[in-house]
């Protein structure tokens, strides 16, 4: 028997083109934000409600993902923004690989805030790096206060957790407090917001993340 | 977990080595697994049943070296194995910890034959 040393980590082909994909970005000055939920707890509205407050801050650009059709990318379209939809066909996540090819199809060099819209879905798209510069997850407060420790990688790879619908709360019982302490548990540096698209509620705080996070990221 | 994607990335890495080596027989493949990875063994070894027909790792076997969970305290510098994933300092409670080792997926390294006639 004749040994070989290998050392090499099997989720490397991702995190190379991940590599790549996060040095076309930066080279450009381009801030991206990967945005995962379960499937139904608001991402695509929460686009939708903020675009039209930093559209004339930022050069916006956004990828959608999901297994089929493009009725995300054409929500984002009739808002006037680049958008180029993936449809992954079955697979559960988006990748590295499938970002790469995204980006060909976008107008880099016109862009300066990219948010990438994941497919829905908490327990995947944790686990493979996009290039991003930080990920948001949503978390609907209809799906339940015992979420954060049930799935507990994604919460512990977020930057920030919105808590959606909050116009809700009166109709569900979903113990924030219970939310919060559970997701702080797990990621103690989790920033956390709680937001109403369809009332606008916390929208204000959102958007002020977001240029502190830009410019923190060295957004050009 | 996507067990079968690991897979053919393992086995496009196994038979790259290989190669290299002139060896067209993998004995066996050692891989490193963090306590953390989430990685399903079975799973794991379902995959390479099916996947390594007709590959040089075809007639060899998946060995597994566990990786403890283990981090350390920014604050006290104290090493701990947690039992759970919340990471706490088991010495004075702070909640800023690092993780050491345990979500490790690696290939360690591969037996190939030395009886090989080899590519050369």
């Amino acid at each position: 028997m004749h040994e070989i040393h290998v050392g090499k980590d099997l989720r490397e082909h991702n995190r190379e083109i991940a590599r790549e994909n996060r040095e076309k970005l930066k080279g450009r000055g381009i801030v991206a934000l990967n945005l995962m939920s379960a499937p139904g707890a608001g991402k695509t509205s929460l686009l939708v409600s903020t675009i039209p407050h930093l559209k004339d801050k930022y050069n916006l650009g956004v990828i959608e993902g999901d297994l089929q059709t493009s009725r995300d990318a054409e929500r984002i379209k009739e808002l006037g923004i680049d958008v180029y939809q993936i449809q992954t066909g079955g697979v559960c996540h988006l990748d590295a690989s499938m970002v790469h090819s995204a980006m060909h199809e976008l107008d880099l060099a016109a862009i300066d805030l990219l948010f990438i819209e994941n497919v829905g879905n908490l327990v995947c798209p944790a686990e493979f790096d996009l290039g991003e510069d930080g990920r948001v997850m949503l978390l609907s407060i209809t799906e339940g206060d015992d979420k954060p420790k049930k799935y507990p990688l994604m919460f512990a790879e977020s930057r920030l957790l919105i808590l959606n619908k909050i116009d809700l709360l009166n109709h569900v019982d979903f113990d924030i407090s219970r939310a919060k302490r559970e997701a702080l548990d797990i990621n103690p540096r989790l920033e956390i917001l709680e937001l109403s698209c369809r009332t606008g509620d916390g929208i204000d705080e959102w958007i002020s993340w977001i240029d502190r996070f830009y410019s923190e990221s060295g957004g050009a | 977990m996507h067990e079968v994607s690991l897979m053919e990335n393992l086995l496009a890495v196994v038979e790259k080595a290989a190669e290299r080596e002139g060896s067209d027989h993998v004995d066996v493949i050692h891989l490193r697994l963090g306590e953390m990875s989430g990685v399903n063994i079975d799973s794991l070894k379902f995959a390479f049943e099916v996947l390594s027909k007709g590959t040089v790792a075809e007639k060899g076997r998946l060995e597994f070296e566990q990786v403890p969970l283990v981090i350390v305290c920014n604050e006290c510098n104290y090493e701990s194995s947690p039992e759970s994933l919340i990471f706490r300092c088991a010495k004075c409670g702070s909640a800023s910890m690092e993780l050491i080792s345990g979500r490790e997926m690696e290939i360690d390294y591969i037996l190939v034959d030395e009886d090989d006639p080899g590519k050369g």
